[in-house]
């Protein structure tokens, strides 16, 4: 039920390239972000971004590796706030690597966002209610009792 | 707007404007019935529906005599932006990462 981000890519290129590209701090620099990450279970480390005022968020994601399994799988924590202590972020992302086709197939979820100060988990689980209310309006409008102009 | 404007989270981190929602989420309510499911005064759920009315997720309507609250999109939708922006950051991360990949390494 829980809303997550996915993205499946096919690379052809090996689990274990790919995986170089996943874990090397100088090769993420190159395109993901500057980050002091280090392929340890436990070991934190963070990402900057730009910030986004509206969301609370300061551009800074504090992260920590929470699983490591080599050209396998990568999990990693994922959280950021306005950095005064108010976490409006806290997520997790997770990259699995499979060989096939002769190259590599990687999958990303970065799911949870349970954080949202548990805000999004309330949303997701609410889901429903744009069809409710969009029912609700509709026969709202096409009751006669209801003044147009008011 | 005599108030300073709040973010989403902080429109809805409140318990109460929260609950306020869910209770909308089943039907149209007036502040008046809204107030009864709450310890707290009217005028203080009152409070609460001009927050809500501020940051986009409810629309207060006139009909009759009545004030009704109803939920809105507006507020909601600043919410589901965030989660897209983290999609479409990823979206591009990985493209770049094919790029980089491909033009690294001579293809077997």
């Amino acid at each position: 039920m829980e809303r997550a981000i996915r993205h499946t890519w096919f690379f052809p290129h090996s689990p274990e390239r790919v995986w170089e590209y996943l874990t090397k701090p100088e090769l993420l620099a190159q395109w993901l972000m500057e980050s002091n990450f280090r392929p340890e279970v436990g070991h934190r480390f963070q990402f900057h971004t730009k910030p986004i005022v509206k969301f609370n968020f300061d551009g800074n994601i504090y992260c920590q590796v929470l699983e490591l399994e080599p050209n396998k799988k990568l999990v990693y924590s994922w959280k950021g706030g306005n950095g005064k202590g108010e976490v409006s972020l806290d997520s997790l992302v997770t990259w699995t690597l499979a060989a096939k086709n002769g190259g590599t197939e990687l999958q990303l979820v970065h799911s949870g966002f349970k954080g949202f100060r548990n805000f999004m988990s309330y949303i997701i689980m609410n889901q429903g209610w744009l069809k409710i209310a969009k029912r609700f309006l509709k026969n709202l409008n096409q009751s006669a009792h209801v003044p147009t102009g008011a | 707007m005599s108030q300073p404007a709040l973010d989403v989270f902080q429109v809805i981190a409140d318990p109460s404007r929260r609950q306020i929602l869910q209770l909308l989420t089943k039907n149209s309510l007036t502040i008046s019935s809204l107030a009864e499911n709450f310890d707290m005064s009217r005028p203080a759920v009152s409070k609460h529906v001009k927050i809500l009315n501020d940051g986009g997720f409810i629309s207060i309507r006139n009909i009759g005599r009545e004030r009704y609250c109803m939920l809105r999109q507006e507020g909601f939708n600043d919410l589901q932006q965030w989660i897209g922006y983290f999609d479409s950051f990823w979206a591009s991360k990985l493209k770049k990462l094919e790029a980089l990949l491909d033009s690294r390494e001579p293809k077997k």
